[in-house]
This record gives structure tokens, sequence and C-alpha cells, in this order.
């Protein structure tokens, strides 16, 4: 090619190449599928409000949006899922529309809506990315899309409050990273042993999770629990980022095979026992003389 | 519902036997309902047939306001109610039938990422069709979701729906797609659909699961409710294993019931599938 494709993005953090969920899947894939791309990132830029992250420029046209992103460069013949049958191609689109229902609405609440979270950690980061004066606004701005987003597509029409609707993302969060770590296995990427567009939206969702230094983070605690799901990522990192990611350290490499299937059995009893603490709390609200007593 | 609320409900499901009575309320079939609403509700009363259970269904104008959470179908058994096929199938779960105990873990992982392909391209699809092609929302959605209600409510109600539907819309990415781009969008899904179904009688070979009444409530909607064109219904029939797989559902669960609860005769459409 006459010049390389620019990728704009938001800069990294904490052993990331991005700390954004969108630039790291296409970051992820341009290293999966060999594109070679020049990096810029907007940081300290005017484009910290202006533009769509992540965007692709090449030539004379612009891509943004993921997903489009990845087409792209697909017609540009770097196609990391080239291998794949059609079901796995299936099981790909299957697989990130239960990322984007299930897991995306808890990581914005983590990053973007959870007061700890976002007073200690995001917004602090986004305002010292940003330039003046722009920097009163960015995370502002992100952190009401963030809300309104998860109010719309989760909050049902009566509730339409945020606490209400916290215990269910954060279930189903949790549901959905189980049901990936119970189809990752024991393998090193989704679909065999070479990543596949389908690593690069998981990388892409809970590699934020995992490294970034939340102050009151439940749904990270329950990600580091998942040995496979750390592997995975740190795996990525340390491959094609070239990253030292120092290993944490419940995340060893050594114990892979029984203690995976060992911590998601627990795992998936926990979710499950979370659900039965709640009907023991029950058990007393129902014993109270405010409600009927039931034949059993 | 919150989780506290939910596991109460089980609670309480668990304790009482299926009733003869349960009713499954939705929009007007005739004048009132709209594709997405009548796809949700065939893909509820398709689970419910699958699982050996009787349920009777009642058309009201006010369906969608009667619902716990807003949205249709929803159903009434005993004294619980239950709406969206997701508590649904967990309700009737605690109740001690389901269609999914057959499955792995990962078989399951798979049923459930295929539900929310359904929901996230399909479902979000239908909606955009209905409400944010201003062709579509003039001529059809607008006129049938408020002929119940008389001047000036109908305008009110049906202009707030359609802002309700856009902003959603807005907050997902969708309000920058053009219809040519759902289209593509649907063509897809039922690409993947049909790749994941190929040969086999069903999506997880020979038991029906909710995956498969949630999609052939979708696909059979989709196939008999005239829009203003037929593109919709043109993409889901260039994959032919997908329409016999709505033929054979069609088929086993609905054929052998009454007539009248055959759910091809519902309004615009062209009766059973060509």
């Amino acid at each position: 090619m006459a010049e390389p494709m620019e990728l704009l993005c938001w800069g990294g953090d904490w052993d990331l190449p991005s700390v954004h969920t969108d630039s790291l899947i296409v970051l992820a894939y341009a290293k999966f599928s060999g594109a070679k791309l020049a990096v810029k990132s907007i940081d300290w830029t005017w484009r910290t409000i202006t533009a769509s992250v992540p965007q692709l420029h090449y030539e004379a046209s612009t891509v943004t949006e993921p997903t489009q992103i990845l087409n792209f460069l697909r017609k540009q013949r770097f196609n990391a899922d080239y291998e794949l049958t059609a079901k796995q191609g299936a099981d790909t689109m299957a697989y990130i529309a239960l990322l984007e229902e299930k897991l995306r609405p808890a990581l914005l609440h983590t990053f973007w809506v959870d007061a700890d979270n976002y007073a200690n950690l995001t917004r602090p980061w986004f305002t010292s990315h940003s330039p003046f004066p722009l920097n009163f606004f960015v995370p502002g701005r992100q952190a009401s899309l963030a809300l309104s987003r998860i109010l719309l597509t989760k909050a049902e029409s009566p509730l339409l409050n945020i606490t209400e609707v916290e215990g269910k993302i954060y279930s189903e969060a949790k549901e959905c990273l189980n049901l990936l770590s119970h189809r990752l296995g024991n393998f090193h990427f989704f679909f065999g042993d070479t990543p596949t567009s389908l690593d690069a939206f998981v990388f892409g969702h809970i590699a934020p999770l995992i490294k970034a230094p939340l102050p009151s983070g439940q749904l990270q605690k329950h990600l580091n629990q998942l040995d496979n799901l750390c592997q995975f990522c740190n795996t990525i990192l340390k491959n094609y980022f070239n990253a030292s990611a120092e290993k944490r350290t419940d995340c060893s490499p050594t114990a892979i095979h029984d203690p995976v299937d060992a911590n998601l059995q627990k795992l998936t009893q926990l979710v499950n026992k979370e659900s039965n603490l709640i009907e023991k709390m029950d058990d007393n609200l129902r014993s109270s003389p405010q409600h009927r007593p039931h034949r059993h | 519902m919150s989780l506290a609320a939910e596991a109460f409900v089980s609670q309480i499901a668990a304790a009482e036997p299926w009733p003869e009575k349960a009713t499954l309320y939705q929009p007007l079939k005739e004048d009132q309902i709209l594709l997405s609403d009548s796809a949700s509700s065939l893909a509820v009363q398709t689970f419910l047939r699958m699982c050996g259970l009787p349920v009777q269904v009642s058309c009201c104008a006010n369906a969608e306001y009667m619902s716990p959470s807003g949205k249709v179908p929803f159903i009434h058994v005993g004294n619980q109610v239950v709406s969206e096929l997701g508590p649904i199938v967990q309700f009737i779960k605690a109740k001690g039938h389901s269609l999914s105990d057959g499955l792995d873990d990962v078989q399951r992982a798979e049923m459930k990422a295929y539900m929310e392909l359904v929901n996230n391209m399909l479902l979000t699809a239908e909606l955009y069709i209905q409400w944010c092609d201003d062709y579509t929302a003039t001529e059809i959605s607008r006129p049938r979701y408020s002929s119940p209600y008389s001047w000036p409510l109908n305008h009110i109600l049906a202009y707030q729906k359609q802002w309700e539907v856009r902003r959603k819309m807005n907050a997902i990415g969708w309000s920058g797609k053009n219809l040519e781009q759902v289209y593509e969008d649907v063509s897809q899904c039922c690409q993947a659909l049909s790749q994941r179904l190929g040969t086999q009688p069903y999506f997880f070979n020979k038991q029906p699961t909710e995956l498969d009444a949630l999609v052939f409530g979708h696909l059979f909607t989709i196939l008999t409710t005239q829009l203003t064109n037929d593109e919709l219904a043109e993409k889901v029939k260039s994959y032919t294993n997908l329409l016999s797989f709505c033929h054979r559902i069609e088929q086993t669960y609905f054929k052998e019931h009454d007539r009248e609860s055959q759910s091809g005769s519902s309004r615009h459409s062209k009766g059973s599938l060509p």
C-alpha cells in the first residue's frame, strides 16, 4: 500500500495499548491479522470531543465503529477469520451480540456510573488526557452517554432508576463472564490456536476490567477468579503487544487444567448462591405478618 | 424486576402447579399489534406449547400498560404476572418445566449467545423498520398503535412511542444506519442462524429449546406480515433451511390445535406460510 492506514484512538495506560474498549478491539484485530496501522492517539487534542473513536483513515475514506472497521480490514485482505468454518463464523456473531447485550452495560456502569470508580479513576484519567478547556466537558459527556445507554436499554419503563437496574446488570454480566469462561475452556483462544475477531472483541471488553486499578470493582473481583480469561488476556498482551505485563499473582500460568473447571463451578455456584441468599432473606420476609402464609 | 423480586417470584412459582386458566395478554390482533410485539408474543406462545402448558390468548388494547415491565406479551398465572420471554422461561423453570436441561454448559452458553443475537439484531431491526423509517411509521405503525384511542390521545401516544424508540436507537448507535444497512444486518443475522441450524431439525439437534421458539416467533411473523414492501420477508426467504424450520414448527405445534389459536391468521397476514 502507498501509505499506511491511520487509526485514531484513545491512549494507553495500565499496561494496555488503549484504555478504550472499542479502540482495543481494533488494535487487537490489527495485530492478529497482521495489518500495519499507524496509531495516533487523540489524547490532548481537540479530537477528544469532536471525533468518534476509534476511527480509521485510509486514502480518502474514514470508517468508524469496530464492526465496520473490521469489515473494512477484511476487504483489504487482512482477515483473521479466514480459517473459521461457517458455523464458527455464526458463533462469532452470536457471542459478540452476547457481549454487547450482557457485558457492556455493566462495564459502562463500572467505569462511568459507579460513583467511587468514576470520581477516583475514570474522571481523573480522562481529564488529565484532554486539553484545556475540554477537560471539563469530556468525562461528563461520556458519563451521561453511558448512563442514558444503560437506562434506555436495560431499565424497564416504570423503573427508570439506576439503582434498580444495577443488581440486574451485574448479575447478567457475571453470568456472561461465566459463559465465556465455559466456552474458552482450556484453549488459548476461542477457536483453536490462532486468534480471531471474537478473541479481539472479548479482549477489548475484559482487558480494561482486568488491568484498571478500580477502587470498587465487584465485577473485577469476579473476573479475577476466572483464571482462563485472565490467562487469555495476558497471553494476548504478551504475544501481540510486547507488553512486559507482570502476571498477576492470582493468574498463574502453570495450573490451568483442573483448577479452571473447579473455579468455574465454584463461580457458577456463587452466582446461584447470590440468588439463594436473597431467597433466604425473602423467607424471613414471607413469614412476616404482612404476607399471607402459603400452603406447600 | 429486581433480583429479590425475581427470587421471590420463583419461590412462589415452585409452590403451585400450572393452573387451567393461565392467560397470555397481547395487544389487539387485528388492528393494533405491531410486528415486533407480534413476534415476541408468538415466541412465548410457541415456547409454552413446546412445554405442553395450555394458555389462553387474550387481546387487550391496553396490554402494554398492564404489563409489569411495559413490554408485551405477559402471562397471568395463578396470582403472578410475568412479562417477556427471558423471565417467563425462568418462571416456568421454577415450576419444573424446562427445555434446556439436557444441554451442557458450552451448549447453554451458545444458546444464550444466539438468543442475544436474535434480540440484538432481529428485534432491533424490526423496531427500527417500524418506527425509524418514516414511511412505515406514517403508513402502518402510528395508525395501528393508536387505533383503539380517540383523538387527540391517539396522536399523543403514537408520537410518544415513536420518540421513545428513536431515543433508544440513538443510544445504541443505530440511528446512524439507513434502511439498506438494516436489511443487510437482518440478512447477516439470518445467515448466522441458517449456518448454525444446518440440516438439523432444531438448533440443538433433536429437542426444541427456547432458542427455537424465539427464532420461530420472529421469522414466522416476518414472513407472514405485510409491511410497506416485501424486502424483509425476501431476506428471510432466501434461506431455505430457515423456511423449512418454520414450516416444521408450525406443523408440529400449531396445526394440531384449534384453528382459532393458529397464529398465522393475524392482521395483514397472508395466512399460513407460502
